[in-house]
């Protein structure tokens, strides 16, 4: 075990589903998405849910770049971050293939793509799923 | 009888290598005892970020016996960030429903390992398969926020650094503050970098410390406890409708002052792990038009001789510290001490009325305690 930071082997298996696929929740009460997926519709609570893919295409309504990152990550650092709004849900999420982070700014399109988010240590699991890449070609200046 | 804060106790956060937990909670509990007569009958403590980087389970009968209280009712309570304040409610309701004095005590330890495996293990204040899922640590969600602010309102980043300078100029005079130094406000935003565009001097620091209070149902001592209330919040920012209105917040101050049956207190500590905590707090609570906070914070609006409530005294998460688990209860103690006078530093005149406002990471809770001079 590798420090207090990341998911365990069993559990990062066990949840890998909807990181894998991107998979939220709808509300059968109020109609929202929501992701990742909870047991009660975070807008309404109501728990009457099915499950939904999220749209891979935003907008970043806002980011940051982290400096003060936990142990594992120092090697990746600054690392970004974003809240990006995909119509029907917003999602925080790591943003990556950020060449030029002068580019990044509220506003700009962005899309979902799978990744490796961390691992356990050397022998264990990678923990895989979605970050987003501001689209290539679509910011300013281009 | 209203419940009150007979006596309070507190350690100065600081990086106390050569002391453990129960070191420092030994100490508080000492420091708020020496002069009340009777033993509480329950103990309830509180720690968080420890219970990760130093792993003790049922740490409240441990703790019990350091104290020499053996065959006392003990228990944890446990709320991250805000978990002080929620032993507080948990305390204050014992003590209504039990009519027996309760003793609460804060500890936490944030200085005994690196700052990124502190980091680590306070990221788990967000949610574990959401905010928290990525190598990110603790200030991401923060530097959202403080980006969508600036964006919104137009503020900024120069009048947003009044607060952190506030807040040191307040802990100056504050014997038990961990930064007990002057911090300009020109100063802020070119230190390094923390989650742009918030700075280390935008961040409380990493401190140990450890905070005591004895609940007395007979009354009497520092201040009356007017009411406690709490509420839970959305699991993250990206489930809020405005994440720059804090819900939990609102709610929990609604249901403190309806209870209290006040309009409003002369004396406040509120959360303020990150600069941009702060003001949206001051905003939720309606002590500043939405995107103004920054601004009445620059004009001495919340400082002595201000025209607002005496806002952190003690100098904030900011700059008195923020030993996680103990840090509701340092703000109970403290402005149990303003309303009695006996606060050894920034003085609120003859407040009647005090209040503490604590919340954990983005306000996924959070819980009010309402206090009045006796």
């Amino acid at each position: 075990m590798s420090g207090v930071g990341g998911l365990r082997n069993v559990e990062a298996w066990r949840t890998r589903i909807p990181r894998y696929r991107f998979l939220g929740a709808r509300c059968k009460s109020c109609g929202k998405l929501h992701y990742p997926p909870l047991k009660a519709c975070p807008y309404c609570g109501s728990r009457d849910l099915e499950e939904a893919q999220l749209p891979r295409q935003g907008r970043l309504l806002a980011f940051t770049s982290v400096y003060s990152v936990e142990e594992g990550g120092r090697e990746e650092s600054p690392i970004f971050v974003g809240l990006i709004d995909l119509g029907v849900a917003r999602v925080v999420a790591e943003l990556t293939d950020v060449t030029d982070p002068s580019r990044l700014a509220a506003g700009i399109p962005v899309e979902a793509v799978f990744r490796r988010i961390s691992e356990e240590d050397d022998e264990g699991v990678i923990v895989y799923g979605v970050k987003f890449r501001p689209v290539p070609g679509a910011g300013e200046g281009d | 009888m209203p419940v009150s804060v007979k006596s309070v106790g507190l350690t100065r956060i600081d990086r106390h290598y050569n002391k453990g937990v129960y070191d420092l909670a030994v100490e508080a509990v000492d420091d708020a005892l020496k002069d009340s007569g009777a033993e509480p009958s329950y103990l309830v403590a509180s720690t968080s970020a420890s219970l990760l980087l130093e792993p003790q389970l049922d740490l409240a009968s441990y703790l019990a016996s350091h104290l020499g209280l053996r065959g006392s009712r003990a228990l944890a309570v446990e709320a991250g960030e805000a978990s002080g304040l929620a032993a507080i409610l948990a305390g204050y309701r014992l003590a209504i429903s039990t009519g027996e004095r309760v003793l609460v005590v804060g500890v936490d330890k944030l200085s005994d390992l690196p700052s990124a495996s502190v980091h680590a293990a306070l990221k788990h204040v967000f949610y574990r398969y959401g905010d928290a899922l990525y190598k990110v640590g603790h200030a991401a969600v923060a530097g959202l926020l403080a980006s969508l602010y600036m964006d919104r309102f137009g503020v900024d980043r120069e009048t947003m650094s009044y607060w952190p300078a506030m807040m040191h100029s307040h802990a100056k005079e504050n014997p038990y503050a961990m930064l007990r130094f002057a911090v300009k406000p020109e100063k802020v935003a070119t230190a390094m970098p923390v989650a742009s565009p918030l700075t280390l001097l935008d961040m409380f620091p990493l401190g140990d410390g450890a905070a005591a209070v004895l609940l007395d149902p007979q009354g009497g001592g520092l201040a009356e406890i007017a009411s406690v209330e709490s509420s839970t919040g959305p699991a993250s920012i990206a489930f809020s409708e405005d994440p720059l209105w804090l819900d939990a917040v609102e709610e929990s101050w609604r249901r403190a002052l309806s209870t209290a049956g006040v309009n409003g207190v002369e004396v406040l500590e509120i959360h303020d792990s990150y600069t941009i905590m702060g003001l949206l707090i001051l905003e939720t609570l309606r002590l500043a038009e939405r995107g103004k906070a920054a601004e009445l914070v620059a004009e001495g609006a919340f400082t002595v001789g201000g025209s607002g409530p005496l806002v952190n005294a003690s100098g904030g998460l900011k700059a008195r510290g923020h030993p996680v688990g103990a840090t509701g209860v340092y703000m109970a103690a403290e402005v149990a001490m303003q309303l009695a006078d006996v606060f050894p530093g920034v003085k609120a005149d003859d407040a009647k009325t005090g209040a503490a406002v604590s919340i954990n990471g983005h306000g996924s809770s959070a819980y009010t305690a309402i206090f009045r001079s006796t």
